[in-house]
């Protein structure tokens, strides 16, 4: 570990406009540094996409025109963010060499302001996983340790940005997969409210409850990112046409008299480890002005099962549409169409996929429709309304990210559901449509990083946004520090 | 137990195949998913007083004809297609 200081956007943009570096030298350092990297973090990349628009950049620096803060910042993509003539596989099989023919908003909005992509990043396959294990192409790993997974998952993104190979990256978050793979890396991850970041492009896993959001390695960066990705777009007919976000303005408000709940049912199972550091939060928000008070809200317990009903049932929806027919793999040989689609499915998925896929239909099907899908559909009413309730009382609430630190690489379980469980703090967020961000809280005993959650109400990212950059500038950063490796600068 | 004549009609509602090999796992593993789902019917929770929780309207825009994908673009991902079309080999 090194006393690097932490951020990096702001530091980068100050580099660059000073020319202490250009951003062809800049993108070419982060292009070298991960074809170095073991850390398997990426799955694709666009280098020469790259480095035309670090020389873009470049060319309107000396010309002396004005850039922005994002422009020539070098950066990465989960790969089921589509992205126009670059491949985007979600780390399946099924979707090997196709190219978007159309580029996400959320990235889009980056290209304009002249941000330079690396590449795609690794992930669990349609992002269903929380390991990021679950990759055709094996999994990221985890720079503090690589002998333990990076969490997913967006696990490549959190790999990339805690092992400085990329300077921050955008992921998807439909149970967690932003904030749990960031705390298991060290770093910040920010599930934004359903509804503020355009999902046009994302390629969908669960309709309901996808949300493109930052991974960086501070509040101050996750607070620029957001800002420049939020807002509405006409192309997602879910997006909020009232938001316009301006958390960076608000990052330094002070929290004396803010109220954080503490869910108690939250810290029910979590390891003592993990429990530690953050009791050890409270401590260092108390000192900051803010009041803590425990509170119970039975219903997180029994959101696991509800998030899984719904999520599987919309994720065999959305991935109805893999038929081998338009784009990605095709199987080779077949008698008639359905053996094509058949066929092509069952070679282009992999296991953890399929068994969504099959309880989703299970759910849906005639028959058990109303005993799981309509009884989700209505638990998750109940859900959102016991947290909207909180949110009458508490301006923020603070809970763990994950009951344990990462967990050892190639472990095996005995059952699937066994692995669901470490979604147990995350996927409430989720089912509510509200923002929450994981923030590293600590280490354990042998070194892993542990992240904290903070959670708002919906379209409350400016607050929880300052809350977690004044935790981050009260403690200076102690808990979320610089490995050695990848692009120093 | 969901029976295997269930777990065929639910791989077959999914397009996907299960050889004879991966039938009886998938019966366990659908098992305990299911037993996994069924926690929530142990819920006694108040569903049919909920309160509205607002916040989610129809989103309409205007019937407005915009500009489409050219048939050209679509087709790069199946090679170009043939005849402007999707193409797959001819079954009898």
């Amino acid at each position: 570990m090194s006393a690097q200081k932490r951020g990096i956007i702001k530091r980068v943009n100050s580099m660059l406009a000073k020319k202490e570096i250009s951003c062809k030298e800049l993108t070419q350092k982060y292009l070298d540094e991960i074809k170095k990297s073991e850390l398997n973090a990426y799955i694709s990349l666009s280098e020469d996409e790259a480095m035309a628009s670090a020389e873009n950049v470049d060319k309107k620096i000396s010309s002396g025109e004005e850039v922005d803060v994002l422009a020539g910042i070098p950066m990465t993509l989960k790969d089921n963010i589509s992205t126009s003539g670059i491949e985007t596989t979600c780390a399946s099989k099924i979707l090997r060499g196709y190219r978007p023919i159309y580029d996400a908003s959320a990235w889009k909005t980056l290209k304009d302001k002249g941000a330079v992509l690396l590449g795609k990043t690794n992930m669990d396959e349609f992002a269903m996983g929380s390991s990021c294990e679950n990759s055709c192409i094996g999994g990221a790993k985890n720079p503090h340790n690589t002998g333990y997974v990076t969490g997913g998952s967006s696990g490549g993104g959190a790999s990339a940005v805690a092992g400085n190979i990329a300077a921050y990256a955008l992921g998807s978050d439909t149970g967690g997969s932003i904030r749990q793979p960031a705390s298991f890396c060290g770093i910040v991850g920010l599930k934004p409210t359903y509804g503020s970041v355009s999902r046009y492009g994302l390629i969908a896993y669960g309709s309901g409850f996808d949300q493109i959001g930052p991974l960086t390695q501070t509040a101050e960066d996750a607070s620029i990112i957001f800002d420049a990705i939020a807002g509405y777009d006409p192309m997602d007919s879910t997006s909020n046409p009232n938001y316009e976000p301006n958390s960076y303005e608000s990052l330094n408000n002070d929290i004396k008299g803010l109220k954080i709940g503490i869910p108690k049912e939250y810290y029910d199972g979590v390891d003592e480890e993990v429990r530690k550091p953050i009791e050890e939060a409270m401590k260092v928000y108390e000192s900051l002005g803010a009041k803590i008070e425990h509170f119970s809200l039975p219903e997180v317990k029994y959101t696991l099962p509800v998030y899984y009903i719904l999520v599987c049932a919309e994720a065999a929806s959305n991935l109805a549409r893999f038929d081998g027919v338009r784009y990605g793999y095709r199987t080779e040989h077949y008698k008639d169409i359905n053996e094509m689609m058949c066929k092509t499915r069952s070679e282009g998925f992999g296991a953890e996929v399929k068994r969504r896929i099959l309880l989703g239909n299970y759910v849906l099907s005639s028959g058990y429709y109303d005993a799981y899908y309509k009884k989700a559909q209505n638990l998750r009413k109940v859900i959102m309304s016991a947290f909207y309730e909180a949110f009458k009382k508490y301006d923020v609430l603070l809970t763990p990210v994950s009951p344990t630190t990462a967990f050892p690489a190639n472990k095996s379980y005995s059952n699937p559901q066994e692995i669901y469980l470490a979604d147990i703090c995350t996927v409430p967020v989720n089912t509510v449509g509200i923002p929450g961000i994981s923030v590293p809280c600590g280490f354990d005993s042998k070194g892993l990083p542990i992240g904290m959650q903070i959670l708002g109400d919906k379209f409350s990212e400016s607050k929880i946004l300052n809350v977690a950059h004044k935790y981050e500038i009260a403690t200076d950063y102690v808990n979320n520090k610089c490995l050695d490796m990848g692009v120093r600068l | 137990m969901i029976s295997r004549e269930e777990v065929l009609n639910i791989a077959n509602l999914s397009k996907l195949y299960l050889d004879e090999s991966e039938i009886e796992g998938a019966q366990k593993e659908m098992d305990g998913m299911i037993s996994f789902a069924d926690e929530i019917n142990k819920i006694k929770a108040d569903c049919e007083n909920l309160p509205e929780l607002g916040g989610i309207n129809n989103a309409f825009h205007d019937d407005e004809i915009k500009k489409s994908c050219p048939q050209s673009k679509i087709l790069e991902n199946v090679d170009g297609g043939k005849d402007g079309y999707f193409y797959i080999k001819k079954f009898n």
